[in-house]
């Protein structure tokens, strides 16, 4: 799984959002940054000064409904502005010690190690 | 259903009880010579690579990736021993399961055919962690016979002597926990004796007709106790039990199948001997230890068949003289390096 645009930078998240709205608009007019806005609840000129990276990236439930708008993974876009959504806080908090050791084992696994981890090993026929 | 990390099988049941775990690894070892003698524990040199059998089902025989489960390689004539660990909710509170193991889908405790579920007479289980390994099939009392990889099809098998087939091979293994309400109680009865030893301290000041597939045939002799259950037979719940197959893939194989090198081969147990490095040995409560099954201890060991087959030893099969042994608690792991012929 390569993440599109992955970097620590701030202003790499208003910069992919920016190139994923743009790109929606050659087809579909209601991609523009007004149309995209309302849908959000923010304002255009503040959409545009995010897209900029002239703010500091939005909160989580802001980049979460541009990512769902724009269609994209919220999950990688919250990674991006450097965020971690609530619901995978809430499980890292409930066990701390049992993920951030399980995470940082993961740290350097390829994404083909990571997913094997995760998955149960199927029954069959005998 | 078990997960796969870090080349264990790792079961849990949540439903009883969240913090606790139990894995299953194995340890590749050298094979013991196949004699009259009866060994001392050979050491762990690590654990074989494990993989999800349906990751490279096209590359498997139909009836191998139908069964699921896992794979591993070993070599023709390589030895092994199945480690577990017992991971309860506190350091001092293991989490009990029965564990029955079938080599070839004969039960390796008993010598009888695999069937769900537990039997206590004759106990055809092990329990964790009052069994911290085991090595092979269960031939008397406190000896087993190593577990020794051999094609399948080749006559070398438990499976093959006792039934004259060569159609599962591998290892098969089910784990059962205790009844919750079982466990609940036992859990209880530590809280209780952990909160009167706080009290305590406040007041005191301190596979089948593949080439590919392997099948484990009886090997050298070792000493080994096979621990009698200390729960009463209804307390399992066997209605719980999660099971898995464990395809063992000819190491010559395994590269075709996988794609990744197979480990090399392990030392021969000379060359580890006469390099000066230790053997163990562990004594459990092995009074009481089962005694054995009279089907395994009529088995032809690998050596024995080898030499009907073909009319020569099995190399590697000289007795050594071990003269380091260390006594050892439930962990006989040692790092090793390089060991490639």
């Amino acid at each position: 799984m390569k993440h599109p645009g992955r970097t620590e930078e701030p202003a790499a998240v208003g910069r992919y959002i920016r190139e994923r709205r743009e790109a929606l608009a050659l087809e579909d007019a209601s991609f523009s940054l007004r149309q995209v806005a309302g849908r959000c609840g923010i304002t255009p000129a503040y959409l545009s000064r995010v897209e900029r990276g002239e703010v500091a990236p939005p909160g989580e439930e802001t980049l979460v409904r541009l990512a769902r708008d724009l269609g994209e993974d919220p999950d990688v876009v919250l990674a991006m502005g450097g965020k971690i959504s609530a619901d995978l806080r809430a499980v890292i908090l409930a066990r701390p010690q049992l993920f951030a050791e399980l995470i940082r084992q993961m740290k350097k696994m390829p994404d083909s190690s990571v997913l094997r981890i995760v998955r149960d090993v199927r029954d069959g026929n005998w | 259903m078990p997960t796969l990390e870090h080349d264990s099988l790792v079961f849990r049941f949540p439903q009883i009880e969240e913090e606790a775990s139990f894995a299953i690894d194995f340890q590749r070892t050298l094979r013991i010579p196949d004699s009259d003698e009866t060994y001392h524990l050979p050491p762990g040199l690590g654990r074989f690579p494990l993989r999800h059998a349906e990751d490279y089902s096209t590359r498997l025989p139909t009836h191998t990736a139908s069964r699921g489960g896992v794979i591993f390689p070993m070599w023709q004539a390589e030895a092994m021993w199945i480690d577990f660990r017992n991971i309860g909710p506190d350091l001092e509170l293991d989490f009990p399961v029965a564990v029955k193991i079938a080599a070839g889908k004969i039960n390796a405790i008993t010598g009888d055919p695999w069937r769900a579920g537990l039997t206590r007479d004759p106990q055809d289980y092990v329990v964790s962690p009052e069994q911290p390994w085991l090595d092979g099939y269960a031939v008397e009392k406190d000896v087993i016979r190593q577990f020794v990889a051999m094609p399948l099809g080749e006559c070398y098998s438990a499976e093959e002597q006792l039934t004259g087939e060569a159609e599962w091979g591998g290892l098969q293994i089910s784990v059962i926990p205790l009844k919750k309400e079982v466990w609940s109680a036992k859990r209880a009865a530590w809280e209780r004796g952990k909160a009167a030893l706080q009290e305590r301290a406040d007041i005191l000041p301190d596979m089948a007709c593949m080439s590919m597939e392997m099948s484990l045939a009886p090997g050298g002799r070792m000493h080994q106790a096979i621990e009698p259950d200390p729960f009463e037979l209804d307390d399992w719940d066997t209605a719980a039990a999660d099971r898995v197959f464990v395809t063992l893939v000819h190491g010559k194989d395994w590269k075709t199948v996988t794609g990744e090198p197979a480990p090399e081969h392990p030392p021969t147990a000379r060359m580890y001997t006469e390099a000066g490095l230790p053997w163990f040995s562990h004594y459990g409560a092995d009074q009481t230890a089962l005694p054995g099954s009279g089907t395994l201890r009529g088995l032809k060991s690998a050596g024995a068949m080898h030499e009907i087959l073909t009319g020569a030893s099995l190399p590697d099969s000289e007795d050594v003289e071990v003269k380091v042994v260390v006594p050892t608690e439930p962990r006989r792991l040692i790092a090793t390096g390089s060991w490639d012929k």
